[in-house]
C-alpha cells in the first residue's frame, strides 16, 4: 500500500485486581474502556499470558499497563518503551505459572510469530500488595492522570503514521 | 562408606516450588524426598463458615491451570450433601468445560514443559528456536482450550460461571458453533502431536505403578464413576477413606496418600488411560495403537504421548458434545441446601481430585476436605527418583539430578495445587 494505514494500538491491563495495588493496570484498562476511540483494542485482565501471544497479532503499537514493585516512591510511574529486545530477565527454564509478559514476548519473536513493533509499558510504583486490599492511596491518586496520559499516547500513537 | 547428599533446590519447569533431595549410601539411594515447601494455604480452613454458594469460586482459586477440577468436584459433592442430580445437556456442558481444561493444561505440558527433556533443552523456549513449529502447535491448541473455558466459564483463568447445580449463564448454540470450527482445527494439531512426541527417545523403562482413576459404566472419566485400580479396588467414591489415607511427612507441606493395605499409588493421565482404555474411542485407540501404545502404559515417560492422546480425545469429545447441544431451559437445576455431608471426585488433568464436605441447613460449610492429584502422586514420584537415580549413581551429580527433575516432570505435577513444590539435594554417605 502506498498510503499507509494508521497503526493499530492495543492496551493491555496486567496484574492481579485481588492482591492491592497489583491490580493497578486492571483497574486503569476497565477505566480507560470509554475514553479510547474506536479501533484501539483494550485487554482488561484475567487472562493467561501466554495468550497475548495470539491477542496482539495484528496491533502495531501495544501498551501495557501494569504494577511495579514498590521501591520507595508509591504511585510513580515508569514509562519504559522498546522497539528491539526487551530483556527476559529470568533465564530460568519457565512454568505456567511464572510466565510473564517479557517472556511471552520472548517466545513469540523467536517463533516467528507477529508482535507488535512498538511496545510501552506503564508501571506504577506498588505500596501495599496485601490479598483483598484496595489500592493504596497513593496509587489511587494517580490514577486520574494516568487515565489522561494514556488517552493522550493512544492519540499521539494512532496518529503517527 | 561415602554419603553423599544431592540437591535441586528450585526445580524447574513444574507448576509450582518445590525441591527435591536425595541421600546416597555408598552405592545405593538411602531416600528420595520430593520436598514442598510451599506454604500451606489452609483452604480447607478458611472454607469453614463460608456459604455453598461462593465454594466453587474459592476453590477455583487453588490453581490457576486447573480450577474446573476443584470447580467440578465441589459442586458434584455439594450437589451430593443436598440429594441434587444434573443430568442432560448440563451434565454434557459440564464434561464440555472440563475438555478445555484438559486440553490448555495437558498441551502446555507437552510442549512447554515435557518436550523440553526429550528433544535436550532447558527450556521451552530455547527449544522454541530450533523446534518452532511443535511450540507453534502446541500454543495453537492450549489457546483452543482457553477458549472453551472463556465461553463456557466466562474467562480463562479461576471462571466464574460454574454453580452447584449447573452454570450461571448457558452458552447460545452461536457460541459453541464458533468454538467447533477451532476444535476441528485444533483436533488435527492434535492428532499431529501425538505422532510427532511417540517419535521422541524414550528411556526403557517400566514402573509397577498400583493405578487409580474414575471408572464410568460407558465413558472416559471426567465427572463421575466408581474409584477403580489395577489391583482391584473397585469402591464408591463415599469410601475413599476406607481405602485410602492420608499422612504428614515432615519433608512436604502436601499430605502424602497411600493405599492402606499397599502403599504408593498412581493418579493421572497414565491410570486413566491404563484403566479405561476400552472407553476411549476407536479412532483414539487406533492413534493411540500407531503411537506405540497398547491398552496399559507404564513407562512414565511415555506419560507425553497418553497427555497428547488425552488431548485428542478431549477435542473430539467436545466436538460430540456441541454438535448434540440443545440449550436446556434454565442454567442450572433448582438448588435447596440441607444439612449433610457429601463427596465429589472428578478427573483433575493430573489426576483424581477428591473433595467432601458437611453442610449447615442453610447450605454453609461446616468442614472441608480437599485431595489433590499431586500430594496423591507424592509416593509414587520418589519411587520414581529412587529408582532412577538407583541406576545412574555412578554418573557425575548434574546427571543424576538431571533424571531426577526429569522423573518429577514426567507426573506433571501441580505443587501449588497440592501445598497444602522443587529443588534437587543428593548426600552421599
Amino acid at each position: 500500500m502506498s498510503q499507509a494505514a494508521p497503526p493499530r494500538v492495543l492496551v493491555v491491563g496486567l496484574g492481579n485486581p485481588d492482591r492491592g495495588d497489583d491490580g493497578v493496570g486492571v483497574l486503569l484498562a476497565t477505566r480507560l474502556a470509554d475514553s479510547l476511540p474506536d479501533g484501539v483494542g483494550l485487554l482488561t485482565g484475567g487472562r493467561d499470558v501466554l495468550s497475548l501471544i495470539d491477542d496482539w497479532a495484528g496491533y502495531d503499537v501495544m501498551l501495557a499497563l501494569d504494577a511495579a514493585a514498590p521501591m520507595g516512591h508509591p504511585g510513580r510511574v515508569h514509562r519504559l518503551t522498546s522497539s528491539g529486545e526487551w530483556p527476559v530477565e529470568t533465564q530460568a527454564p519457565l512454568s505456567g505459572h511464572a510466565l510473564g509478559l517479557f517472556e511471552a514476548l520472548a517466545l513469540a519473536r523467536t517463533l516467528h510469530l507477529p508482535v507488535p513493533h512498538s511496545v510501552v509499558i506503564f508501571a506504577i510504583e506498588a505500596a501495599d500488595l496485601t490479598p483483598g486490599a484496595p489500592l493504596s492511596p497513593a496509587v489511587a491518586a494517580a490514577m486520574p492522570g494516568m487515565v489522561e496520559r494514556v488517552v493522550d499516547e493512544v492519540a499521539r500513537r494512532a496518529a503517527r503514521t | 562408606m561415602t554419603t553423599k547428599r544431592l540437591s535441586v533446590d528450585y526445580l524447574a519447569r513444574v507448576e509450582g516450588e518445590g525441591a527435591l533431595d536425595l541421600e546416597i549410601e555408598g552405592d545405593r539411594v538411602a531416600a528420595a524426598r520430593l520436598r514442598i515447601f510451599e506454604p500451606p494455604r489452609l483452604f480447607e480452613a478458611l472454607l469453614r463458615g463460608r456459604g455453598y454458594v461462593e465454594t466453587p469460586d474459592i476453590v477455583a482459586r487453588i490453581c490457576g491451570i486447573c480450577p474446573i477440577a476443584y470447580q467440578m468436584s465441589a459442586a458434584h459433592a455439594l450437589e451430593d450433601a443436598f440429594g441434587i442430580r444434573v443430568e442432560g445437556q448440563l451434565r454434557a456442558l459440564r464434561r464440555l468445560i472440563y475438555c478445555g481444561e484438559w486440553i490448555e493444561s495437558h498441551a502446555l505440558h507437552v510442549v512447554m514443559l515435557h518436550a523440553p527433556d526429550f528433544l535436550g533443552y532447558p527450556d521451552a523456549m530455547r527449544m522454541a528456536a530450533d523446534h518452532r513449529d511443535i511450540v507453534r502447535q502446541g500454543l495453537e491448541v492450549k489457546k483452543v482450550g482457553n477458549e472453551v473455558l472463556r465461553v463456557l466459564g466466562g474467562r480463562e483463568i479461576h471462571p466464574v460461571n460454574v454453580r452447584v447445580g449447573g452454570f450461571y449463564r448457558l452458552p447460545t448454540r452461536r457460541e459453541l458453533a464458533g468454538l467447533a470450527d477451532r476444535l476441528e482445527r485444533a483436533h488435527e494439531l492434535a492428532v499431529g502431536l501425538v505422532r510427532l512426541v511417540a517419535t521422541l527417545p524414550f528411556p526403557d523403562v517400566e514402573r509397577d505403578y498400583e493405578l487409580v482413576a474414575l471408572r464410568h459404566p460407558d465413558e472416559y472419566p471426567f465427572n463421575e464413576g466408581r474409584l477403580v485400580s489395577s489391583r482391584g479396588i473397585d469402591i464408591d467414591i463415599a469410601d475413599f477413606d476406607t481405602t485410602f489415607a492420608e499422612r504428614q511427612v515432615p519433608h512436604s507441606t502436601a499430605l502424602h496418600s497411600h493405599v492402606r493395605e499397599r502403599g504408593a499409588y498412581l493418579v493421572g493421565p497414565l491410570a486413566r488411560y491404563g484403566l479405561n482404555f476400552d472407553r476411549l474411542p476407536a479412532e483414539v485407540q487406533a492413534l493411540a495403537r500407531e503411537a506405540g501404545l497398547g491398552p496399559r502404559c507404564l513407562n512414565p515417560y511415555r506419560s507425553i504421548v497418553v497427555r497428547a492422546l488425552e488431548v485428542v480425545f478431549a477435542c473430539q469429545e467436545a466436538l460430540r458434545i456441541i454438535a448434540a447441544y440443545e440449550p436446556p431451559e434454565a442454567a442450572a437445576v433448582e438448588v435447596v441446601p440441607r444439612a449433610g455431608e457429601g463427596i465429589g471426585c472428578t478427573e483433575a488433568p493430573r489426576g483424581i481430585c477428591w473433595h467432601r464436605y458437611e453442610t449447615a441447613a442453610d447450605g454453609t460449610i461446616r468442614t472441608a476436605r480437599i485431595v489433590p492429584p499431586t500430594s496423591q502422586n507424592q509416593p509414587s514420584i520418589e519411587a520414581d527418583i529412587a529408582a532412577v537415580a538407583g541406576s545412574v549413581l555412578d554418573q557425575p551429580d548434574e546427571v543424576i539430578r538431571d533424571r531426577c527433575a526429569r522423573s518429577i516432570r514426567n507426573h506433571d505435577p501441580c505443587i501449588s495445587c497440592s501445598a497444602h513444590a522443587l529443588r534437587l539435594r543428593v548426600r552421599r554417605r
